[in-house]
């Protein structure tokens, strides 16, 4: 293996790495269009542009770029030679090099202006890891221009050889991307209970598991609830009873956390008056979670 | 004499009377009180009673005081040199007219003699419309209140201007927020009442992720909205984050703000840091135009962005807000965990 086997297999497997950035730029640039739609604050270069230009603006960038990476992907077996080939990859080689040029002026002029490369991820301000990421990339393009046509790699020796530069050229270029602690962070977070959507259902089979439930069912009337509301990370539900003889309501509090939660369970005479505070026929029971998340 | 406020809507956003009475919403705090065995602490204050706002329509305008008629009778108010009176503009009580729907902030000199009152301050006609632009012709616009029906804006020439200049984009699918005078169908606007965001509606920007649970108080604007069947002094507020499995469409998300899931009924104690005035206050509607708009109030200093509660006028007033200016800095503090 010598350094210009490295150089060949890092010429080769530019189609598809490049392809790869552009098509996963577009769909994280069109999820972001489709999902905010907002004109002020996105991201990107487009952030210099007037208000009115800049989606687009954008627009047009997604387009550019999934149209550049089908076309590599489609030319890929092509000869460098070959018109439509030449121009796909000189059109690459242009995009990074602008894109470059682009951001270092954003970072002149918007300095807390995010790249908008992959949409959403991108809101960290413009810093050298980027520009240094959209040169590299203009750079790998650079050579692509008179690459030969992408091809199985002839022997095992080979094929690690092309492996190993992949891996390599990612972990650069996922090194050189502020976007992935972005990710990481999103994939890891989970909002707090007082901010999740929990469906009722979910808090009616916790509190049907619940053994506050099974002691406290003899005493409802039906297990119809007649009132349910939320406050933050607990879910109300008022179910009507008898107790001693006595109409009562039997209000059960779900905590919303998760499985194994705590749910409490209280006990009001419905005959009371209730302008002199609740009239309390059994003490608040809470039952302890087994599995607190 | 029967009066009523100007506006009339046909509202589709749920209200705490819509399907279930507010003594129905006031037992949920009886029923919460069952549960927990805690010190509620703040929460075993009750719900604010309106002490120092009246509202109601102008019976008569005397020399010395105002007759007017609101939901408890006939009262009085006196007037007295330093007495504001807003009527697109700042006037005297002579330029008020039989009917005018009025807001009343009062003090009582004597508490030994409550019924005497003196007005401080007094709205007339005043009226907001804050939605998304469907329609513009010239200065005259539709405006869609997101679910409190449409309403038609006129704009006048002198205030124009000014209202360009906090809402340079007055073109269909975008934001606005006037406060002006009420006329039989339209508000004649007068003052922005916030800058216009720089999104198109049902857009704001996502709140940002917060690693552990909400910290109160919230801090952000606080605004105020016409009753829209609401009774006139109401004291409430809309909220921006009702719990979605109650009914609530959240068409743009909760807002800029990452607030609880609550429901309709459910008491929050609001302050306004201008004043350093402070209430508890149910939740009697879901706070649709406060989820649209992430805005800040510069009342006194800067608020952080976001609407954390759309109060009603009484509440706002109560609460010493000043109906012209739109809004105050706030904090929110809800019960959770």
């Amino acid at each position: 293996m010598n350094d210009v086997s490295v150089l060949a297999a890092a010429r080769e497997i530019q189609v598809p790495l490049l392809a790869a950035v552009l098509i996963t730029g577009c769909a994280a640039k069109a999820a972001y269009l489709l999902g905010t739609r907002t004109v002020g604050g996105r991201p990107g270069p487009t952030a210099t542009f007037p208000l009115g230009s800049r989606r687009p603006a954008a627009t047009a960038l997604c387009v550019i770029e999934l149209a550049l990476g089908a076309a590599l992907l489609l030319t890929a077996t092509l000869a460098w030679a070959s018109p439509a080939a030449l121009a796909v990859r000189v059109a690459v080689a242009l995009l990074f090099g602008t894109g470059a040029g682009a951001l270092w002026v954003l970072r002149a002029r918007r300095p807390d202006a995010g790249c908008g490369c992959f949409g959403e991820l991108s809101t960290t301000p413009v810093g050298w890891r980027v520009i240094m990421r959209a040169v590299l990339l203009c750079a790998a393009a650079l050579p692509l221009i008179d690459a030969p046509p992408l091809h199985m790699p002839a022997s095992a020796a080979q094929a690690w050889l092309t492996l190993g530069v992949i891996v390599g050229e990612v972990a650069v270029i996922m090194a050189l991307s502020p976007e992935i602690s972005q990710l990481l962070l999103r994939l890891s977070h989970a909002d707090p209970c007082e901010v999740r959507e929990v469906p009722i259902a979910r808090t009616q089979s916790a509190l049907h598991a619940s053994a506050i439930w099974r002691r406290y069912r003899q005493f409802l009337v039906t297990t119809d609830a007649a009132d349910i509301w939320r406050e933050g990370c607990w879910r109300f539900l008022v179910y009507p009873g008898m107790l001693s003889s006595r109409p009562v309501e039997v209000v059960f509090a779900v905590h919303l956390a998760g499985r194994g939660t705590p749910v409490r369970v209280g006990v009001l005479d419905t005959g009371a008056n209730l302008t002199e505070g609740p009239l309390r026929l059994s003490s608040p029971v809470l039952e302890k979670p087994k599995n607190k998340e | 004499m029967a009066w009523r406020w100007l506006q009339s809507h046909t509202g589709k956003v749920r209200h705490i009377g819509d399907s279930a009475t507010p003594d129905w919403y006031a037992r949920r705090a009886l029923l919460r009180a069952a549960v927990f065995d805690q010190d509620p602490g703040q929460w075993t204050r009750q719900p604010a009673v309106a002490t120092s706002v009246t509202v109601g329509a102008l019976v008569d305008v005397r020399a010395d005081s105002l007759v007017v008629d609101t939901d408890r009778g006939t009262e009085f108010f006196a007037l007295s040199p330093t007495t504001m009176t807003w009527l697109g503009a700042s006037t005297s009580p002579s330029a008020l007219r039989f009917g005018d729907p009025l807001v009343i902030r009062h003090r009582t000199p004597n508490p030994d003699l409550p019924e005497q009152r003196v007005a401080e301050r007094i709205w007339a006609r005043i009226g907001r419309v804050s939605g998304t632009i469907v329609e513009a012709y010239g200065r005259e616009f539709l405006v869609d209140m997101h679910g409190q029906g449409r309403q038609h804006v006129v704009v006048p020439p002198a205030a124009s201007r000014q209202i360009q200049v906090r809402f340079p984009r007055l073109a269909p699918g975008y934001l606005i927020d006037v406060i002006g005078t009420r006329h039989r169908d339209h508000l004649l606007a007068v003052t922005p009442a916030t800058a216009q965001p720089p999104y198109h509606a049902g857009h704001s920007p996502v709140p940002p992720m917060v690693n552990g649970h909400v910290v109160m108080p919230v801090s952000g604007s606080a605004v105020w909205h016409e009753p829209d069947g609401e009774p006139p002094g109401l004291l409430g507020l809309g909220y921006p984050a009702i719990d979605p499995e109650s009914g609530t469409e959240l068409v743009g998300g909760t807002g800029c703000v990452r607030l609880p899931y609550l429901s309709l009924g459910t008491e929050v104690r609001i302050r306004n840091e201008c004043s350093e005035r402070a209430a508890m206050l149910p939740v009697t509607s879901e706070g649709v135009i406060a989820r649209q708009f992430c805005d800040r109030c510069v009342k006194c200093g800067t608020s952080p962005k976001g609407r954390v509660a759309d109060l009603t006028i009484a509440a706002f007033v109560e609460l010493g807000g000043n109906l012209e200016d739109g809004c105050f800095n706030a904090t929110l503090t809800t019960r959770t965990g």
